[in-house]
C-alpha cells in the first residue's frame, strides 16, 4: 500500500478509536501560523548564528565562533550583567507593586474606576516616549524635577543620577515598574474578583486575620494569576529595549547597555550572523528562569 | 461522524489559507502582469522609489517629485523616508527590495557594487564643482557611484556679541582657544564657555572625525587618509600612541573639563538645550555643522546676523586649522533598478537649476551645482563660513570607518573618557582596538 493511502488509514482509524479528537483538527490552522512565524525564523535563526554573515555578502559557515567570541567580549558580559540586573529589579517589584494595587482597587471606595485608570493609563503608553518624557522630567541639571527641588533649595537631592550606575539603574528600573504595575495590577485584580466570597467568610468565621486570610485564602486561590504575572514580567524585563534606549541611550558609553540594545547595535554594525548567535543566547537567558518560575507555580497551584 | 467533519472542516479551512495565499501570488502576479500590459499600453509607464534619510528637506521633494509625475505621464516618483534610513538600507538590500534612487551612501556597499557606474553622467560632473567630483569618487575604483549636489561644512559656531565685548579673536591654535574659553569663563561666569551635548552619542563622533582625523587627513592629504583608513594601515593612523593625536585629543578634553570650560552635565545634555543655550547666549561656543542652522533660526530669526563660525583650531605639532567642507546630499542609483533610464531622468529634473536653488535654500546647504546661485544662508553666515573655508584646511567626512565601528560607537567612548573610564593613553589604546574589532 502506498504511504499516503497508509497515512489516511491511519488518520481514519485514529478516530474511529477517539485518539484524535475535535480539537486535534481545529488546532492544526493555529499550528501553522505558529510554524510559519516562530518555528522556521528559529530554525533559520540558529543556521544563521553559525555563519559570519555581515547582513550583505555571502555567508560562510563559522560553527560555534559567533557563541565562542560573545562570551569573550567584556562589553556583552556587562550587558549580560545589566539585564539580569534589571530584571531581577524590575520583575519582583511589578508583581508586588501590581498586586499592592489590586488588593486596594479591590475595595470598595468612590472614584475606585477613576483610580483604575490612572494606575492603568501609562501602560498604553508607548515605553519609548515614556522614557522620552522621564528624560524630560529627570534630566540632571534641566529637567523639570530638578527646577522643581531648586525652588526649595534641595536640588543637590537629584544630583547626576546618570554619571552613577547604581542611580542609572533605580532609575531605569522604577520608570518600568511605574509604567506597567497598571498591568499587572489588571491580571491581579481578574484574579481576585474571581475568589469566591464564602471563602472569606469561613475564614472570618474560623477566626483568621486579614493576614491569615490573604496568606491561606488570597495567595493560593491567585497562583495562575502569580503565574501568568512572573512570566510575563520576567520575559518583558530581560527583553528590555525602549526605556534604556529612551532615558540613556545605553550609556553613558555602554554602562547601562541591555542585551536587546546589543544585539541591535551589533546587526546594524554588519554583523548580522554574530547578532542572531546573541539572540539565541537570549533567548535561553529569558527560558530559562521562565521554565523555573512556571514550574515553582504550578506546584504551588 | 463528529470527528470526520471536524477533520474536513480543519482541512479546507487550511486548504482555504494555503489557497487564499496562493490566490493572492497568482493575483498580484496577474496583476503585475496586467499592469505591464496596461503600462506597455500606456508606452511603459514606471514606478520609482525614492529612499532618503534626509527629514529636514522632505516636504520640498515631495513638491518636486509632485512637479515631475505632473509634467509626465511615463514615470511616477515615491518618496520613502526613514529616519533610521542607513540601517533601514541594509535591510532592503538583504531582502531584496532596493529602491531605484536612495541618499545612503557606504563604502561596504560599494565594494559589494550595490550602486550604479555614475561616472558617465558627463550632463552632471561638468556642471558640479571640480572639487565635488573628487569627493564623489570612490578611492578603490576612481569611479563615482553617487552625485552630491550640496556642500555642507561644520566648525565652531561662536556668539559675536560675547567674543567683541571681551575682546575676543577666533583661534587658530588650541592654546589661544582654551584662553578664549577661559576668558569667557572668568568674565561671564554664567555663559558656558563650550557647549558640548554628549547625551547624543554621534556628536562626540563627530568631534572625532573633525578633531584627531582631521590632523590625519590634514597629514597625509585627503585620498592617502582615505586610503590608509580603508587599508587600516596602522603606521599611518597610529592611533593608539600615547603622544598621537587621539590621546592628545582625549588629553585636552579632559582638561577643558577639569577647568570647567565646558558645560558640567555634558553627558547629559541634548541638542536641544544646546540650541536653547546659544541662541539665549547663555553658550559662547557649540561645535556643529551648517545642519543645526535651522534650527537655531527657528528658535530665534535674529541671531543669523550675530552667529559667527571658525575652523577648529590645530592643536598638534605642525598642522593648522581645519575646517569640514564635504558633500552633502547625495544620490545613487541601485546597480539592480529596472529602470536606469527613468531614475536619470528624474535626477535631470532634481538637478535643474531652480529646483537645486530651492533646495539648497530649504536645507541651509550651499549648491555644489556652477549655475545655482541660492541664498542658503544670511550674509553674514555666508561670509564667515567663506572666510573659515579660506584660513583653514578642508576636510571630509571619515566615509572610511571600519562596517562594525560607527560614528556613535566612537561617540560612545567619548562619553567613557569624559565620565572617568578612560585617561588618555587609555583611550587611545581602546579607540585603536575598537576600530581594528571593527574591521573584522
Amino acid at each position: 500500500m502506498d504511504a499516503p493511502a497508509s497515512f489516511l488509514k491511519g488518520v481514519l482509524g485514529m478516530i474511529k478509536t477517539k485518539k484524535i479528537g475535535l480539537h486535534t483538527f481545529m488546532a492544526v490552522p493555529a499550528f501553522l501560523l505558529f510554524a510559519l512565524f516562530f518555528i522556521y525564523p528559529l530554525i533559520q535563526g540558529i543556521g544563521m548564528s553559525l555563519t559570519d554573515w555581515d547582513g550583505l555578502g555571502r555567508s560562510n559557515f563559522i560553527g560555534l565562533q559567533n557563541f565562542f567570541d560573545f562570551f569573550k567580549d567584556e562589553r556583552a558580559i556587562t550587558d549580560i550583567k545589566n539585564t539580569l540586573l534589571f530584571a531581577l529589579g524590575s520583575a519582583p517589584l511589578l508583581n508586588i507593586i501590581g498586586l499592592i494595587y489590586a488588593l486596594l482597587m479591590n475595595g470598595k471606595f468612590k472614584g475606585k474606576g477613576i483610580a483604575r485608570v490612572i494606575i492603568y493609563l501609562p501602560a498604553v503608553i508607548s515605553p519609548l516616549i515614556m522614557g522620552y518624557i522621564w528624560y524630560l522630567l529627570l534630566q540632571p541639571e534641566r529637567g523639570f524635577v530638578f527646577h522643581a527641588l531648586e525652588l526649595i533649595g534641595k536640588s543637590s537631592w537629584l544630583g547626576n543620577w546618570l554619571g552613577d550606575y547604581t542611580a542609572c539603574m533605580v532609575v531605569l528600573v522604577l520608570v518600568n515598574v511605574w509604567q506597567y504595575a497598571g498591568m499587572t495590577m489588571v491580571i491581579y485584580l481578574a484574579g481576585l474578583q474571581s475568589i469566591p466570597e464564602e471563602l472569606y467568610e469561613s475564614a472570618k468565621i474560623d477566626g483568621a486575620s486579614y493576614w491569615s486570610s490573604f496568606r491561606y485564602v488570597t495567595l493560593p486561590m491567585l497562583m495562575p494569576s502569580i503565574r501568568i504575572n512572573v512570566v510575563t514580567n520576567i520575559i518583558g524585563s530581560l527583553a528590555v529595549f525602549d526605556i534604556v534606549m529612551a532615558l540613556t541611550d545605553g550609556g553613558p558609553g555602554y554602562s547601562t547597555e541591555t542585551l536587546s540594545i546589543y544585539i541591535m547595535r551589533m546587526c546594524y554594525g554588519s554583523k548580522t550572523g554574530y547578532s542572531t548567535a546573541v539572540a539565541l543566547i537570549m533567548f535561553f537567558i529569558i527560558l530559562i528562569p521562565v521554565i523555573i518560575s512556571m514550574r515553582l507555580t504550578r506546584e504551588k497551584e | 461522524m463528529k470527528r470526520l467533519v471536524a477533520m474536513l472542516l480543519s482541512v479546507i479551512l487550511v486548504a482555504g489559507i494555503c489557497t487564499g495565499c496562493g490566490n493572492s501570488t497568482n493575483a498580484s502576479t496577474a496583476a503585475a502582469s496586467n499592469a505591464s500590459e496596461v503600462s506597455s499600453k500606456a508606452e511603459g509607464h514606471v514606478n520609482i522609489k525614492l529612499f532618503t534619510g534626509k527629514i529636514e528637506t522632505i516636504d520640498l521633494m515631495n513638491e518636486i517629485i509632485n512637479d515631475f509625475n505632473a509634467s509626465q505621464d511615463r514615470i511616477t516618483v515615491e518618496q520613502e523616508y526613514q529616519k533610521d534610513a542607513s540601517n533601514i538600507i541594509k535591510i532592503k538590500f538583504a531582502s531584496g527590495q532596493v529602491p531605484d534612487i536612495m541618499t545612503t551612501y557606504e563604502q561596504g556597499f560599494v565594494d559589494q557594487g550595490k550602486y550604479l557606474d555614475l561616472s558617465d553622467q558627463t550632463a552632471w560632473w561638468d556642471r558640479l564643482s571640480p572639487e565635488m567630483k573628487v569627493d564623489c569618487t570612490d578611492v578603490k575604483s576612481g569611479k563615482q557611484y553617487r552625485v552630491c549636489t550640496n556642500m555642507t561644512m561644520a566648525g565652531f559656531f561662536y556668539n559675536k556679541a560675547i567674543f567683541s565685548e571681551l575682546g575676543l579673536k577666533t583661534a587658530t591654535t588650541w592654546d589661544e582657544f582654551e584662553k578664549n574659553l577661559q576668558t569667557i569663563k572668568d568674565k561671564k561666569p554664567s555663559v558656558t564657555p563650550w557647549f558640548i551635548f554628549g547625551k547624543e552619542a554621534w556628536h562626540l563622533g563627530h568631534l572625532i572625525e573633525f578633531i584627531p582625523h582631521g590632523y590625519i587627513k590634514q597629514q597625509l592629504g585627503s585620498i592617502e587618509a582615505k586610503k590608509a583608513m580603508l587599508d587600516n594601515d596602522k603606521a599611518k593612523l597610529n592611533f593608539g600612541a600615547a603622544d598621537g593625536a587621539m590621546a592628545t585629543f582625549a588629553k585636552n578634553l579632559i582638561e577643558l573639563k577639569t577647568k570647567g570650560l565646558i558645560n558640567a552635565d555634558v553627558l547629559t545634555a541634548t541638542s536641544d538645550n544646546c540650541v536653547q543655550e546659544f541662541v539665549t547666549g547663555k553658550a559662547a561656543m557649540l561645535s556643529n555643522g551648517m545642519w543645526v542652522l535651522s534650527s537655531l533660526t527657528d528658535a530665534d530669526p535674529k541671531i543669523a546676523d550675530t552667529i559667527g563660525f571658525a575652523p577648529y583650531p590645530s592643536y598638534m605639532p605642525n598642522s593648522k586649522p581645519v575646517v569640514l567642507s564635504a558633500e552633502d546630499s547625495g544620490y545613487s542609483i541601485s546597480a539592480t533598478t529596472e529602470h536606469k533610464a527613468e531614475a536619470i531622468e528624474f535626477l535631470n529634473y532634481l538637478f535643474k537649476a531652480e529646483n537645486q536653488k530651492k533646495y539648497s535654500e530649504a536645507s541651509k546647504a550651499p549648491s555644489a551645482f556652477k549655475d545655482v546661485q541660492a541664498k542658503w544662508a544670511s550674509t553674514n553666515v555666508v561670509s564667515e563660513v567663506n572666510t573659515a573655508l579660506k584660513d583653514a584646511v578642508n576636510i571630509g567626512f571619515t566615509n572610511e570607518k571600519p562596517a562594525g565601528f560607527s560614528g556613535d560607537d566612537a561617540g560612545r567612548l567619548v562619553q567613557d573618557l569624559l565620565s572617568g573610564k578612560y585617561t588618555p593613553e587609555t583611550f587611545a589604546t581602546a579607540y585603536e582596538k575598537a576600530w581594528n574589532d571593527g574591521m573584522k
